[in-house]
């Protein structure tokens, strides 16, 4: 244990260096001043200078040093010496690994079927337009990424209603804010402080969720909704608003359509139905839909993935984004406003040419995308990548064709519903790269493992919806002879794409020439370490899409969407149970009473990003089993038993933690543990339609107790 | 005159970053046995229907009566001048757990050496002008450093009031 500080003021031979964290990707990314001594970052902490963390740092951040000088980490190239899984590499250089990868990929371009190819980005974000990019460049439409059972059902639900993707406008007037299963308590401090500073400046707050989450339990009003039931909720709510007339009817006359075909079809959602159907009591329902209507402006805080990860998600999201509508909030001052993205997903008031840096050949000349025969609303939408849920099943069906290699940034077999299938199917590739941090289950199924740095050995670009940018400076090189994973992308096209000089160009350059419209140069943001606001920021105009349209086909604000009617696909947002719960299925519900939910965020994880970092991993045992202290008492259940989790898929052990944050009647189980992985319970086809995403959030299951000995 | 750190209990949600900023700064080798100087203890209590989830954020007080500090039996607790701090010096620890008895809260724990350790408030950062550890990561401000004299009074607007 160290006694004496490690401060600048104390040892002249230590340094401060500026760098993000990006433990946690998604709109995160806090600063950090890197302490370091002799070549080693030896303490961490926030850079107060930095605007979106303050100079603090959540409990992962505050773990950076066990995530970068970490035993697991992918030290050099590797080549498989052994059988898939046994981890026997041998190592090899950079070269020897880009020549083998050219000499495999060559043979399915040499072959005209390049799209046999498939490449995948988990986490980090930061390099997904350079590696879109390669994947065309090289030949294949199947660029993926994890965002397929992430951020881009709800994206898709909010393009079907809206065409575009809408967040509250804080600061503008904003009166009341509608939570709905959003806990950045646990998953992203800035939208943290910014409930607690709505909470303070008075700001009616509404929160939807199966858990009494932090979030929750500063609401004015938590609906506490069974989960994969949020569609009745907000089906119910859109009864009231209309049956008290708390429409804003001058603004649904102009702007919406299918108001008429809603009307009708929200008449059955009568509170008390929606109540039966939700758990949630119908006068709160009827106190939350007046709440909402009657606030001079209000926005939904939707969340990533919860409500998506439903059989019905989709069309339980439309059901809530509806409500904007009804009520004449989107595109409106305080209401629900777009800040349209900048680079890669994130808004940051610039222009740029990005998609045309993406889309180095056009889908049109090359094959089908994956997933577009079974999820061909999401093709329609979802341009920028495929529906990658569907790997597995390609890989093992061969329809609509084979896919025989893999290039992947970081990828996780435990993403995937029933994962111990995605992690035989990815034995069966003919070829399949990983790159990677760690030496990960998933890495040790790869034919050859390429080593990434972390955030604070590399140069990245990254903006905040604020106008603040930056392009940082490696605080330490990169350890090892690991590289920044746009270095390993860039050098690989020179193999796979030569043809493409502008990828083969390099980071800077490329960068450089996808920033071209904004004015901004990696010259003139390298000297500001720890980031710059642009000079010219240029913020959305607010009331665009009232005053020239909306990108839908009728124009407007679809209740009744003309891009499902087209696939075939009911129009309204339609509520349907989750396909296993108690309403479709009495007869299986009889076996597994309860109602599985997984993967609620916990603050010390981030997937399985943090696990084994020991100082974060120390807060919560692993795997934990929350359940309300009621049902633990009816199942005689007490803090700490060993208990298995059964669904009719698997089975997985954890200890029982009785919790009041749980929901009585529902298993809430975290994602991804080696020992308990909570997708391994799920069935592959157990999933929405429309998006191909699983029901993560809402399947069955029963509690055992584990006798130990 | 004497500091301490203070949680708002209202603000904290239990997230763990001031125990683990307090590991990163001290260097704690949990697989060497050592343990960390601060941790959390959640409460539910359910009061007229409605639920709350609290935090104890637990870490030495550095009290001003200091009960461990004459039942030392080695000298090894030392009290800073400068800033209140209550220090152990592990060293001169033979690991007896008087200090334990001692304290009120339970506050002084155990190494796999056996040695005691304990938060030490920081009190070189503070010398420094700086804040201690686990106030500066505090993503909330629900940890702050406040005068140990204002124990019993309102706790004043927090450094974080401009967010």
């Amino acid at each position: 244990m160290r006694k004496t500080p490690y401060l600048p003021e104390l040892d002249p031979d230590i340094q401060v260096r500026k760098s993000i964290c990006t433990i946690c990707d998604p709109n995160s990314q806090c600063g950090l001043d890197l302490y370091i001594k002799d070549g080693q970052i030896v303490k961490v902490e926030g850079d107060k200078n930095q605007p979106y963390g303050q100079g603090t740092l959540c409990v992962k951040g505050a773990a950076l040093r066990q995530y970068v000088y970490n035993e697991d980490r992918v030290k050099t190239p590797l080549k498989r010496t052994g059988p898939r899984g046994s981890g026997q590499y041998t190592p090899i250089t950079w070269e020897e690994a880009y020549e083998e990868i050219a000499t495999k990929l060559g043979v399915y371009k040499d072959a005209g079927t390049p799209e046999q190819v498939l490449f995948f980005s988990g986490y980090a974000k930061f390099f997904r337009p350079w590696l879109k990019r390669l994947a065309h460049s090289y030949g294949t439409p199947n660029y993926t990424s994890e965002s397929s059972s992430c951020a881009q059902a709800m994206n898709l639900s909010q393009a079907l209603v809206f065409g575009t993707s809408g967040g509250p406008h804080v600061g503008g007037g904003l009166e009341c804010l509608l939570v709905w299963s959003n806990n950045p308590f646990a998953s992203n401090p800035g939208g943290a402080r910014g409930i607690n500073n709505m909470v303070k400046k008075g700001v009616k707050l509404i929160v939807v969720d199966p858990r009494n989450t932090p979030s929750a339990l500063k609401a004015d009003i938590h609906l506490q909704v069974r989960p994969g039931t949020d569609g009745a909720l907000a089906l119910a709510m859109g009864h009231v608003i209309i049956a008290e007339n708390l429409c804003d009817m001058d603004y649904v006359a102009k702007y919406t359509h299918g108001f008429e075909e809603y009307k009708t079809y929200v008449q059955e959602f009568t509170p008390e139905r929606g109540e039966e159907l939700t758990g949630v009591p119908a006068q709160k329902i009827i106190e939350a839909a007046r709440m909402f209507a009657t606030a001079k402006a209000s926005g939904i805080q939707p969340s990533a993935a919860p409500v998506v990860h439903n059989t019905n998600g989709v069309q339980n999201y439309r059901a809530i984004f509806s409500l904007l509508g009804l009520t004449g909030n989107f595109d409106v001052p305080g209401g629900q406003t777009v800040n349209p993205p900048s680079f890669f997903h994130l808004p940051g008031q610039f222009p740029t040419r990005q998609d045309e840096f993406m889309q180095s050949r056009p889908y049109e000349e090359m094959a089908p995308i994956i997933g577009a025969n079974l999820f061909p609303v999401w093709t329609e939408i979802i341009t920028d990548e495929g529906q990658a849920m569907y790997l597995p099943e390609q890989i093992r069906t061969a329809n609509p064709y084979p896919i025989k290699a893999v290039v992947a940034f970081g990828m996780n077999h435990r993403m995937w519903s029933d994962s111990k299938a995605m992690a035989a199917a990815l034995e069966q590739l003919d070829f399949f790269v990983d790159v990677e941090l760690f030496m990960t289950d998933t890495a040790k199924l790869a034919d050859i493992i390429l080593p990434a740095c972390s955030s604070v050995e590399r140069s990245e670009f990254r903006c905040w919806p604020n106008g603040y940018v930056v392009y940082t400076t490696p605080a330490i090189p990169p350890l090892y002879e690991s590289r920044n994973d746009i270095d390993i992308i860039c050098q690989m096209a020179t193999y796979i794409a030569p043809e493409d000089t502008l990828l083969g160009s390099g980071i800077e350059a490329s960068l450089d020439w996808l920033l071209q419209p904004s004015g901004l140069t990696v010259e003139q943001m390298k000297p500001h370490t720890g980031g710059m606001f642009i000079p010219n920021p240029q913020p959305a105009p607010i009331g665009k899409y009232l005053e020239n349209g909306f990108n839908t086909p009728s124009g407007k604000i679809e209740f009744y969407s003309e891009v499902l009617k087209k696939h075939g696909i009911d129009p309204l947002p339609v509520y349907k149970a989750p396909l296993h719960s108690q309403v479709p299925t009495p007869e299986v519900v009889k076996e597994y009473p309860m109602i599985l939910n997984t993967g609620s965020r916990l603050p010390m994880f981030i997937h399985t990003r943090t696990y084994r970092l020991a100082w974060s991993a120390s807060l919560r045992k692993a795997p934990a089993i929350d359940i309300h202290p009621e049902d633990g008492a009816a199942l005689g259940l007490s803090q700490g038993d060993l208990v298995k989790v059964v669904s009719p898929m698997d089975e997985v052990r954890g200890e029982v933690n009785l919790t009041f944050l749980a929901q009585k009647g529902v298993v809430h189980l975290y994602h991804g543990y080696r020992e308990g992985d909570a997708n391994s319970l799920i069935p592959w086809d157990y999933r929405d339609p429309i998006s191909g995403y699983p029901g993560y959030k809402g399947y069955i299951c029963r509690l055992e107790r584990v006798e130990e000995g | 005159m004497g500091k301490k750190i203070r949680c708002d209990r209202d603000l904290c949600v239990g997230c763990g970053a001031c125990v683990v900023a307090c590991m990163d700064e001290k260097d704690v080798d949990l697989a060497a046995g050592e343990v960390g100087n601060r941790w959390l203890e959640k409460m539910e209590q359910w009061e007229n229907g409605v639920l709350s989830i609290t935090y104890r954020n637990i870490a030495c007080h550095h009290c001003k009566s200091y009960p461990c500090l004459p039942v030392c039996p080695t000298g090894a607790i030392t009290r800073d001048e400068e800033t209140g701090a209550v220090l152990v010096n592990q060293e001169l620890c033979i690991g007896c757990r008087k200090c334990d008895e001692a304290c009120h809260h339970h506050i002084p724990k155990f190494n796999s050496q056996g040695k005691m350790t304990k938060c030490d408030l920081c009190y070189l950062r503070l010398q420094a002008g700086r804040e201690p550890a686990c106030v500066k990561v505090c993503p909330l401000g629900a940890l702050t450093l406040e005068e140990a004299s204002d124990h019993h009074k309102k706790p004043k607007d927090h450094h974080h009031k401009e967010r």
